[in-house]
């Protein structure tokens, strides 16, 4: 039963890594050039976005939102580990990260915390309702679903078959809605930093950063 | 099928491929990665000036992303309600316009600051080239690209009358710098520069002209205005039609051809310089024979390398600096008009926030054109209002015409009692 749910694991991440690169590589059709002369370098434009551009306390969203950040910042740290943990207990099914390092879990138990703060807030706030489509609740949900299991199968092995599944069925859905962000965000904030950096816009000097 | 009904199954399909055409290469990306948390209300001069959910920077972004969903993605179009998916429908066309045209400048602001990174200006901007594509562009902002393709200039002013202006304003400028060589040059073939200004400066501000010219003559500067283009604007680049904005741009490249020039002088215009400097090349898909730069550009030069001398106590007053978001954010020009300004200006200070990360005034994005959004406008000016008045200045210097208007009717409306200069005309006031 574990050899038949690994391998539908492994097959579902096949599935996303296809279908997100075949998404990435739609949008990049046209291609989009710059043809005007260039007055800086999309490199050190798109490094700039992805490392200062990047610090809280460059960012208006998290001054004005900074538990609000925190708790998106806390949940994306708890998936990664938990995903981590997932790559783990397929190779060596006796045990996983959560595990390996005690702490770990707690990580994981803040970032649920985090993520069911986060759908509350989605729920009750009124901007939020009138952006937000049924798929940005089942995504955080899914998102939660997924740290839960992962702290069960720490607590009792007895979740691993589940957990696993889980797994397969999140990287499933994970390609078909807003869970691609995993994917778009560094595609995104990469083109946007190329594009700025290309203009001279990032980095700013040091004169600016002040 | 009544006619209506196949009028509307034209336009929506129309606005599909359009749309499928806007998305390739740049914004889909950015579609995909909004993941409406929410964040980024109050980086928005919109919101921060009228804060209902509509204005919020995700929910424009979820508006232009709903029409994506249905025709680019599988859920979209199996599960539409399930992804907030939407068919670009008449009804939801008219939508479209008051979202991305009404609630939002694409000043791009809130991209800077997004916990993602994407680029709102960019999806609105998509937005916009779906409705332009079915001919959905309010009134007021297509009436002006139309005067801009038809004669030539955003506000229909005739050539004679640049003409007339030039004259008299090379008759004034010879008495005040006391020079008979001083002069507007028109149509000159074989000078080093063509200057394209905006014709608000010919039709209701030629002092600001006169003053470029006054720099010129002092910098011993070869240059010329065409009288047949010399609209430093690009209309089409707000209404997002490609078509018109490519037009455009080229009739500026055959004109630089026609009189021989070696550059392009762009005078102070945000969108102006954004639109010719770095979408230009794009529209017609080429790198220009010439090359092209702002003013600002011009002016710093010239002070830095002492082809001109200023004094900075003849402008005493304390000024501050209005930053542009077409120049600025989206164009990376941010440093030249600060030299400038430091240069000739007694007692300089910073707006807080500036450059890149400075807000809109709130009559970018063409919103000057739309009357019917007027009150919002001035609603969202206020968070400007307010950076202008913490400054002290008594002077906003703008190197923008489009952000001068603007600003001008913030000051009145907010009672701030500043005066809004061009950075060309305070260079000539310091003139030695
Ligand atoms: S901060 Fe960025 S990701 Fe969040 S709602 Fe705003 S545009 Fe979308
Ligand atoms: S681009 Fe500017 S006006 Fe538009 S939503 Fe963002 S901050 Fe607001």
């Amino acid at each position: 039963m574990l050899d038949v749910t690994r391998c539908f694991v492994l097959l579902s991440v096949l599935w996303a890594a296809i279908a997100l690169i075949a998404q990435v590589a739609a949008a990049r059709g046209g291609g989009r050039e710059e043809y005007g002369e260039r007055s800086g370098s999309p490199g050190k434009g798109m490094l700039h976005n992805f490392t200062i551009a990047m610090l809280p306390w460059h960012k208006e969203t998290v001054k004005h939102h900074p538990g609000k950040f925190a708790a998106g910042v806390i949940m994306h740290m708890g998936v990664i580990l938990t995903l981590a943990d997932a790559v783990v207990v397929l190779i060596r099914p006796t045990t996983g990260l959560i595990d390996v390092w005690s702490y770990t879990r707690w990580v994981v138990a803040c970032s649920l915390v985090s993520g069911v703060y986060l759908l509350v807030r989605r729920i009750c706030s009124r901007n939020l309702r009138v952006m937000s489509a049924s798929e940005d609740y089942v995504s955080i949900l899914a998102t939660c679903g997924l740290l839960a299991f992962a702290l069960l199968r720490s607590i009792d092995s007895q979740y691993q078959l589940i957990f696993l599944a889980y797994v397969g069925l999140f990287f499933v859905f994970l390609p078909l809605g807003k869970l691609r962000h995993s994917v778009f965000f560094f595609v995104a904030r990469g083109d946007y930093g190329r594009r700025l950096g290309y203009r001279g816009v990032y980095p700013p000097t040091m004169e600016r950063m002040k | 099928m009544s006619e209506r009904d196949t009028d509307g199954a034209r336009i929506a399909e129309k606005a599909c491929e359009t749309l499928a055409g806007s998305i390739r290469g740049l914004a889909a990306y950015h579609l995909n990665a909004c993941v409406r948390c929410g964040l980024c209300a109050e980086t928005c001069h919109v919101y921060q000036g009228e804060p209902v959910p509509e204005n919020h920077p995700g929910a424009k972004v979820a508006k232009v992303a709903g029409y994506y969903r249905k025709y680019h993605t599988l859920l979209g179009k199996y599960a539409p309600r399930f992804v907030g998916a939407k068919d670009l429908t008449l009804q939801l066309l008219d939508e479209l316009i008051e979202t991305v045209y009404g609630r939002c400048t694409a000043c791009g602001r809130c991209g800077i600051h997004c916990s993602v990174g994407l680029d709102v200006a960019a999806v609105i901007q998509t937005g916009r080239n779906v409705l332009a594509a079915v001919g959905k562009v309010p009134e007021g902002l297509q009436r002006t690209v139309d005067n801009q393709i038809e004669t030539g200039n955003q506000m229909a002013v005739p050539p004679e009358e640049l003409l007339s202006t030039a004259e008299w304003l090379a008759d004034d400028l010879k008495v005040e710098m006391g020079d008979d060589d001083a002069s507007v040059y028109v149509n000159q073939k074989g000078k080093r520069a063509l200057y394209l200004v905006n014709p608000r400066e010919v039709k209701f501000f030629p002092l600001s002209l006169m003053a470029a010219a006054g720099v010129f003559h002092a910098a011993g500067e070869s240059w010329t205005i065409s009288s047949k283009v010399y609209d430093v604007t690009n209309y089409g680049f707000f209404s997002g039609d490609a078509q018109s904005a490519a037009e455009l741009t080229r009739r500026v490249v055959e004109e630089a051809k026609a009189l021989a020039v070696e550059e392009i002088i762009l005078s102070e215009c945000g969108h102006g310089y954004r639109s010719f400097r770095w979408e230009g090349p794009n529209w017609v898909r080429e790198e220009y024979p010439v090359r092209v730069r702002s003013v600002l550009e011009l002016l710093d030069e010239y002070i830095v390398t002492g082809r001109i001398k200023v004094d900075p106590t003849k402008n005493d007053e304390r000024v501050t600096l209005h930053d542009p978001c077409n120049l600025v954010r989206h164009g990376g020009l941010s440093e030249p008009q600060r030299r400038v300004l430091r240069a000739v200006t007694r007692d300089f200070v910073e707006m807080t926030p500036n450059r890149q990360d400075n807000f809109c005034c709130g009559g970018g994005g063409g919103m000057l054109s739309m009357s019917e959004y007027g009150d919002r406008r001035i609603a969202s000016g206020r968070v400007k209002a307010d950076q202008i008045r913490a400054t002290g200045a008594k002077i906003v210097a703008t190197p923008c015409h489009n952000c001068a208007d603007q600003l001008l009717e913030l000051s009145k409306r907010y009672d701030l009692g500043v005066e809004i200069r061009a950075v060309v005309e305070l260079v000539y006031s310091s003139l030695c």
